[in-house]
C-alpha cells in the first residue's frame, strides 16, 4: 500500500498531454506499446508483484485522469493495479472500467511482457524507464542476480520532484513562439480494418549492417528511414498518379525528437517535438538518392535549437492563451475537437519514431530477447512506424489500420534486395477479418 | 523457420502465408512453437437478453399507447407525464443507479437531480390545483438525503473518500437553493428547506473542521487553470 502522504496527490497534465483526452476515440487512441520479449516463460503473480511494487517508485503513474472546470488533470488512484493477459488487441483504448481507471497497461503473453500507455502519461522516453524498472523488478523476484548499474531506477530510489515537471514549460521562450501555418498532409488510403483492430509487422535487421548502410549514404539511421518511407509512399501511392487531386498533397513524415537529448531534462512526462520531412511528389522520376539530401536538410534545419524551442514555445502559447484558459472544460472540449479533426490529426501522412537504442544492465542482457515499440495507428494516420534497437537487434515495427501491406512489403524488400536478411513478425491481421 | 521466397524473409509462425504478399511461406516450423501473438477472440458483446429486450419493447409500447390516448382525449392535464416520466425514471435507474460502474456519489447526486426535475413537472404540469408540493416538500427532502447519503459514503469509505469530495461540495452548493426560493416568496412552507439547509451547513462545518485539507486540494485541483 502507497503511504498517501509521501508524494503528491495531483498532477497537472503537461502541455502536450492536454490534447490527447479530449481527441482520443476507439480508433484514434492515443496510445503507444513497448513490449520485451523475455528468455522464458512469464509468471504472471510474480509480474503481478514485480508491477506493485515498482509502483511505488513511480507514482506519477498511479493516476487517474479527472475533469476539472478549466482543465483536465491527473489525480491519485486509490484502486488496486492489475497485471492482464494479452488479447488481439494492440494499442486499444484505455477501458477505465476492466483497468481500474488506470492509463496505462501490463499485459503478458507467454514470453511477452507489454506496457501499452495513454499519451497523457508521458512519452516512449519516460514508458522505457519504467518498463526498464519493470523487468528488473521482475528478474530480481525470480531471484536472478541482477544489479541495476545506474541505468535502472529500482523500487528502493525514491522519486525525483523533477520527473513531474512539465519540462516544455520550462524552455518556453515567449519572444520565439511564431505560428507557422501548415498544409494538409497526404493521407495513405486503404480498406480499414473492421472493429478497430491493428495490423503489426515487425522486421527484424542487424543493427550494424543497418548503421553501415546509412553511413554509406551519409545520413543518421532516422534520416535513412524517414527518406526510404517517403519514397516508399511515393512508389505505391502515388507515382504515375500525381495528377489526381488527392495525391498533390505533401507527403509528411513526423519524426519525433526527444528533447531530453536537447535539453537537461529528468522528467517522465511528455518531452518531445518533432521534425517534419515533406515534399510534394507529383514528379514520376523522383529517386532514392534525391530524397536522401532532401531529408537531410529538412532534418538539419528543423533540429537546431531556436527551432525546437520555437516549435515547443508555440504550443505552450497556445495553452497560456486567455481565452482558452478559462474557457469551462466542456466548451474547451468540444473547441479542441472540433480543431483537432479539421486541420490537427490532418498534418501527417506517417510518424515514424525512433527511440534509439535500449541499454540494459550487463546483468540483465541474458534475460531478454528482443524489444519492440508499437505506435497506434489511426483514421488518418494510417499507417505508423516505430524503431528501437537493442544490441545487435534493430526492430522496425510498421503498425497499421488498413488491411493492405505494400508499404511494408516495399520497405523490407528494399533491404532484402540489399542482401541484409531480415525476419519478420507479424500478428496476422487478415485473419480477424 | 519459414521463409516467403518472393519477400526473402524469414517467419516464425504456424501460418501458411506470408504477411506481406500473402504467398505461401516454405519450410517447416517447429510444432511446439506459439505464435507471437495471440489469436483473434470476437469482442462483440452478447445480445441482450429476452428478459431486457420483452421489457424495453413493453416500455416503449406503453409510453406510446399513454401519449396517444392522453392527446386524443385531452382534458387540459398533462397526466401522461406520470407513467412516462416514472417508466424512464425506472430505465435511467437500472442505467445509471445500478448497472454502471461510475462514482457512486455522482451517481446519487445525477439521480437525485434528476428526480426534482421529474417531480417538479409533474406537479405543475398534471394537477392544475393545489400545486407547489414539490418545491415545498420534495426537493429539500431529497436533497436533504441525498446530502446525507453522500456523507455516510465518506464516513464509511475512509480509503478513497476524496473521490466523493467534490460531489458532496456541489450538493451542498444546490441545498441553497430551497433557501433561496423561500427568499423570494416562492415556497410557502419553510420548515422542509430549513431542515436541508441545517444539514448541509452542519455536513460543510465538519468537512471544514475534520478534513481542511482536502477542502483546499480538492478545489485547488478542479478550479486550477
Amino acid at each position: 500500500m502507497i503511504d498517501t502522504t509521501k508524494y503528491k496527490s495531483w498532477f497537472r497534465l503537461d502541455n502536450s498531454a492536454k490534447i490527447f483526452p479530449e481527441v482520443s476515440t476507439e480508433r484514434d487512441t492515443n496510445t503507444f506499446r513497448v513490449q520485451i520479449a523475455l528468455t522464458e516463460v512469464v509468471e504472471p503473480e510474480i509480474l503481478q508483484l514485480a508491477a506493485i511494487g515498482i509502483l511505488e517508485r513511480y507514482p506519477m503513474f498511479r493516476v487517474r485522469l479527472k475533469h476539472g472546470v478549466f482543465w483536465n488533470f491527473l489525480d491519485r488512484n486509490t484502486k488496486d493495479f492489475k497485471i492482464q493477459e494479452m488479447g488481439h488487441e494492440v494499442n486499444a483504448r484505455m477501458d477505465t472500467k476492466d483497468n481500474n481507471n488506470f492509463l496505462f497497461r501490463i499485459l503478458y503473453r507467454n514470453n511477452l511482457i507489454a506496457i501499452e500507455m495513454f499519451h497523457s502519461l508521458g512519452d516512449g522516453g519516460g514508458v522505457i524507464m519504467f518498463l526498464q524498472s519493470l523487468i528488473y523488478e521482475y528478474l530480481k523476484l525470480k531471484g536472478y542476480p541482477v544489479t541495476p548499474d545506474n541505468i535502472i531506477k529500482t523500487k528502493e530510489g525514491r522519486p525525483l520532484e523533477e520527473e513531474y515537471e512539465d519540462a516544455n514549460e520550462k524552455y518556453y521562450n515567449k519572444k520565439n513562439r511564431k505560428h507557422v501555418p501548415e498544409k494538409k498532409a497526404y493521407r495513405i488510403k486503404g480498406t480499414m480494418i473492421p472493429n478497430n483492430n491493428t495490423g503489426m509487422v515487425s522486421g527484424i535487421l542487424s543493427t550494424k549492417a543497418v548503421l553501415e548502410l546509412s553511413r554509406s549514404v551519409g545520413l543518421t539511421m532516422t534520416q535513412y528511414f524517414s527518406a526510404l518511407m517517403m519514397y516508399v509512399i511515393y512508389n505505391t501511392q502515388i507515382r504515375y498518379r500525381g495528377h489526381l487531386k488527392t495525391n498533390q498533397a505533401p507527403v509528411k513524415i513526423f519524426v519525433p525528437v526527444n528533447l531530453r537529448k536537447h535539453f537537461p531534462s529528468e522528467t517522465l512526462r511528455n518531452f518531445s517535438n518533432f521534425v517534419k520531412t515533406e515534399l510534394v511528389m507529383t514528379d514520376d522520376d523522383i529517386t532514392l538518392e534525391e530524397l536522401f539530401v532532401l531529408v537531410k536538410e529538412q532534418f538539419e534545419k528543423g533540429m537546431t535549437k531556436e527551432e525546437l524551442i520555437r516549435k515547443m514555445s508555440e504550443n505552450v502559447a497556445f495553452e497560456k492563451n486567455f481565452f482558452l484558459k478559462f474557457m469551462p472544460y466542456y466548451i474547451k472540449k468540444v473547441a479542441l475537437k472540433i480543431g483537432y479533426n479539421m486541420l490537427g490529426m490532418k498534418l501527417n501522412t506517417m510518424s515514424l519514431t525512433n527511440i534509439g537504442k535500449i541499454v540494459f544492465p550487463e546483468s540483465m542482457e541474458p534475460y531478454i530477447k528482443d524489444v519492440s515499440a508499437v505506435v497506434c495507428a489511426g483514421s488518418y494516420n494510417t499507417v505508423n512506424c516505430a524503431i528501437l534497437s537493442y544490441k545487435d537487434q534493430l526492430k522496425i515495427t510498421i503498425s497499421r489500420s488498413i488491411l493492405e501491406t505494400n508499404i511494408e512489403k516495399e520497405f523490407f524488400r528494399h533491404f532484402t534486395d540489399l542482401g541484409l536478411s531480415v525476419t519478420i513478425e507479424s500478428n496476422y491481421v487478415e485473419e480477424f477479418v | 523457420m519459414k521463409k516467403c521466397d518472393k519477400c526473402n524473409i524469414e517467419i516464425e509462425t504456424k501460418q501458411l502465408y506470408c504477411p506481406l504478399c500473402h504467398q505461401v511461406l516454405t519450410g517447416e516450423t517447429d510444432p511446439s512453437f506459439i505464435e507471437v501473438y495471440p489469436e483473434y477472440v470476437s469482442l462483440t458483446r452478447k445480445i441482450l437478453p429476452t428478459v431486457k429486450k420483452t421489457l424495453l419493447l413493453l416500455s416503449i409500447l406503453a409510453i406510446v399507447i399513454v401519449a396517444l390516448i392522453n392527446t386524443l382525449a385531452f382534458n387540459g392535464v398533462y397526466w401522461s407525464l406520470i407513467p412516462i416520466g416514472s417508466t424512464l425514471y425506472f430505465w435511467l435507474l437500472l442505467r445509471v443507479g445500478v448497472l454502471s460502474r461510475r462514482n457512486m456519489a455522482f451517481r446519487i447526486a445525477f439521480l437525485t437531480v434528476l428526480l426534482i426535475a421529474l417531480l417538479v413537472l409533474i406537479d405543475y404540469r398534471t394537477v392544475p390545483e393545489n400545486n407547489g408540493w414539490s418545491f415545498d416538500y420534495l426537493m429539500p427532502l431529497l436533497l436533504f438525503s441525498c446530502n446525507l447519503a453522500i456523507f455516510f459514503i465518506i464516513l464509511v469509505r475512509r480509503l478513497n473518500y476524496r473521490d466523493y469530495f467534490f460531489y458532496l461540495l456541489i450538493v451542498i452548493v444546490f441545498s441553497l437553493i430551497p433557501l433561496i426560493l423561500v427568499a423570494f416568496d416562492v415556497l410557502t412552507i419553510l420548515w422542509p428547506s430549513l431542515v436541508a439547509f441545517g444539514l448541509a451547513l452542519f455536513i460543510l462545518l465538519f468537512l471544514i473542521v475534520f478534513f481542511p485539507k482536502t477542502i483546499k486540494e480538492e478545489l485547488q485541483k478542479r478550479f486550477h487553470a
